[in-house]
């Protein structure tokens, strides 16, 4: 008995509980709820937050964090949109291109955050913030304020088309979880960033070129935030500076919520999906509870802390900044 | 004359300079009017970043100042027909004890304080949202005047934002370099483990510090507020990143322990000469966040102390 109740087993079941908790909760409370309607309403709110989640999640095994999903994902939405529309205004000429080009766009943006932040040794927290603060001024400049219309069928197809009553960008979603899974579990990229968040020293010392995988990192992010773009694109049909806002408050929280602790190490990407579900239900059951939905950022808040205290081993902290 | 030794220098070395070629370059920009306007237009920033300094100067940050500050423009309109007077100080307090939960939720439950600073922003913008009712609320002209008209008029042509700038900074700066507590904020930003091991209570501090951070970010709001006439749970928003380039091109780096309020002064006034000096080389105001952006990076980059980070995470 005392085996199933240690710290270890809570953290790594306490998000699964949570969320079937919260599901059931919701479900007694509202039935429309508890419908399928409703769960494809859910996965289309989590689809582009899954992606921007994941790749956060990858910094965070390292130890590190990323805050500039805002700007990039804004950048990769406003780059993809301009392209798209520039090359044909349709999936089916040449404007296709527009879709591995946010890719790279992500890439790139990725690639300066770790750049800025290795090479010029700022700690990552302000790096990116820092970094989001100037992608957000330059989706800003590319777009001059206005909104970014993308209305081609084919592409929108990921929110109209339906299989079994979910829309693709669910699918979408699904397949870039398993890419994800799959980085993390079979490549050895994938095992040095819970190396060098394991132990950093221990990782260098071992022979591992940290700052390239720290690099690395940040650029797989940054190609996970342009995916999140496209699916965001893609539900409301529109690019905009405010395509990325309030990701980085959402995809935080998700994370940490779905237990891969701060400190590194420790989570994995389909810890990420069960915190994206928890913070979804979460904010799709209040509206439908009939509580207003702004109170989502208070809850949202004091899990965040929970989570975070939940998920650190006192033991092995010296003290915090 | 070596880098090491030119850098505590730096600061004000690039607000003159910056003042010269901007001066140079529109000549009305020097005029003691536009000065002073410019000046009492930053105020409610300064405020905020001079709170940002005492989170920043013991090695943290606090993420949450710009939605404290919207949560209070809030707070402070819809309870001046209720307390009058007092909404002053129901503001203030009402920072300090946000302000406090972070300071409580970083040192005791061991949350780095870029993230319990950022859900206790997302608390506050709960309930600016809430006590707002989602919609930007105006005050009552009269009883703005009436109660808090003094914050915002002006005396010998000297708007009193100024004087309420300089009585905070004067008041910031006797803490910090006159008593023991400010003794102890510099002890802690220079080496946590040594500042534990000569027996200060450093989570004592450190909440403090936050709690500070927190009620200068509200003294901010109200008197954001009170210049704007109204409240909304949106209305600082844009704070945050000008606020933390002023504490950081004041020369206050990131890893805590050296400058001060006075640098977060001349930081400030940094930030201010070149937001004007975008508008008169017109520059495109959309892309000054993309200005400041980068200015945050160079700063940071020039003023971090390396030697005091084992690794960069």
């Amino acid at each position: 008995m005392n085996d199933l109740l240690t710290r270890d087993m809570l953290v790594k079941w306490a998000p699964l509980i949570v969320l079937i908790v919260l599901v059931l909760m919701f479900a007694l409370i509202e039935p429309r709820f508890f419908s399928v309607r409703n769960f494809a309403r859910i996965g289309i709110s989590s689809a582009p937050a899954l992606m921007v989640a994941i790749g956060v999640t990858f910094i965070i095994i390292m130890g590190s964090i990323d805050l500039s999903m805002e700007g990039t994902v804004s950048v990769c939405a406003v780059a993809f949109a301009f392209c798209f529309l520039a090359l044909g205004g349709t999936l089916w000429s040449a404007a296709w291109l527009a879709l591995p080009l946010a890719l790279v766009v992500g890439a790139v943006i990725g690639l300066i955050n770790g750049l800025v932040h290795v090479k010029l040794k700022i700690p990552s927290f302000m790096a990116s913030l820092a970094m989001g603060f100037v992608g957000t001024g330059f989706a800003l400049l590319l777009t001059g304020g206005d909104r970014v219309r993308i209305e081609d069928e084919a592409f929108r197809s990921l929110l109209t088309v339906r299989w079994f009553n979910f829309p693709i960008m669910c699918y979408v979603a699904l397949a870039f979880l398993l890419i994800a899974w799959f980085i993390q579990t079979r490549t050895t990229l994938g095992r040095n960033f819970y190396a060098v968040g394991g132990g950093e020293e221990l990782a260098h010392a071992s022979g591992l070129n940290v700052n390239r995988v720290r690099v690395l990192g940040f650029m797989l992010a940054g190609v996970f935030y342009a995916v999140g773009a496209l699916l965001a694109v893609g539900r409301i049909g529109i690019a905009e500076t405010a395509t990325g806002s309030n990701f980085m408050f959402v995809s935080i929280t998700s994370v940490v919520v779905g237990g891969t602790a701060l400190w590194g190490g420790i989570g994995g990407v389909f810890n990420t999906l069960i915190g994206v579900l928890i913070v979804n239900v979460i904010g799709n059951g209040m509206v439908v509870v009939g509580l207003p939905g702004y109170v989502q950022d208070g809850v949202l808040g004091l899990l965040v802390i929970i989570a975070v205290v939940l998920s650190t081993d006192r033991k092995s902290v010296d003290f915090v900044k | 004359m070596t880098l090491e030794r030119l850098k505590p220098h730096l600061p004000w070395i690039t607000l003159l300079a910056l003042v010269l070629v901007v001066g140079i370059g529109d000549s009305n920009f020097l005029k003691p009017q536009n000065l002073i306007a410019m000046a009492a237009d930053i105020v409610p920033l300064f405020i905020m970043a001079l709170g940002m300094t005492f989170a920043i100067y013991i090695g943290g940050i606090d993420l949450s100042a710009q939605s404290v500050a919207n949560m209070t423009t809030v707070i402070a309109t819809v309870a001046l027909p209720l307390f009058g007077p007092f909404t002053a100080l129901l503001c203030i307090v009402a920072g300090l004890a946000l302000g406090g939960v972070s300071g409580y939720v970083t040192t005791r439950l061991l949350v780095p304080s870029f993230i319990s600073t950022l859900a206790i922003g997302g608390i506050a913008y709960s309930i600016g949202q809430y006590l707002s009712g989602q919609r930007a609320l105006y005050m009552d002209a009269a009883m703005r005047d009436g109660y808090f008209g003094w914050m915002v008029g002006s005396s010998f042509g000297i708007p009193h934002e100024l004087f309420i700038g300089a009585v905070l900074v004067i008041a910031a700066y006797f803490v910090q370099s006159r008593t023991v507590f400010g003794r102890s904020l510099k002890a802690v930003g220079a080496g946590e483990p040594a500042a534990v091991a000569s027996g200060i209570n450093v989570a004592r501090i450190k909440i403090m510090a936050f709690a500070i951070s927190g009620a200068l970010a509200a003294i901010a709001g109200l008197l954001f507020s009170v210049k704007l006439s109204g409240g909304s749970p949106t209305i600082a928003n844009g704070f945050l990143l000008p606020a933390i380039v002023a504490v950081l091109v004041g020369g206050t780096p990131l890893t805590g322990g050296v400058g001060g309020v006075i640098n977060t002064l001349i930081g400030t006034l940094i930030v201010a000469v070149i937001r004007s000096s975008m508008l008169y080389f017109e520059v495109d105001a959309t892309r000054q966040q993309m200005v400041f952006g980068l200015v945050l990076i160079i700063a940071i980059a020039m003023t971090i102390d390396r030697s005091k980070l084992r690794v960069v995470k």
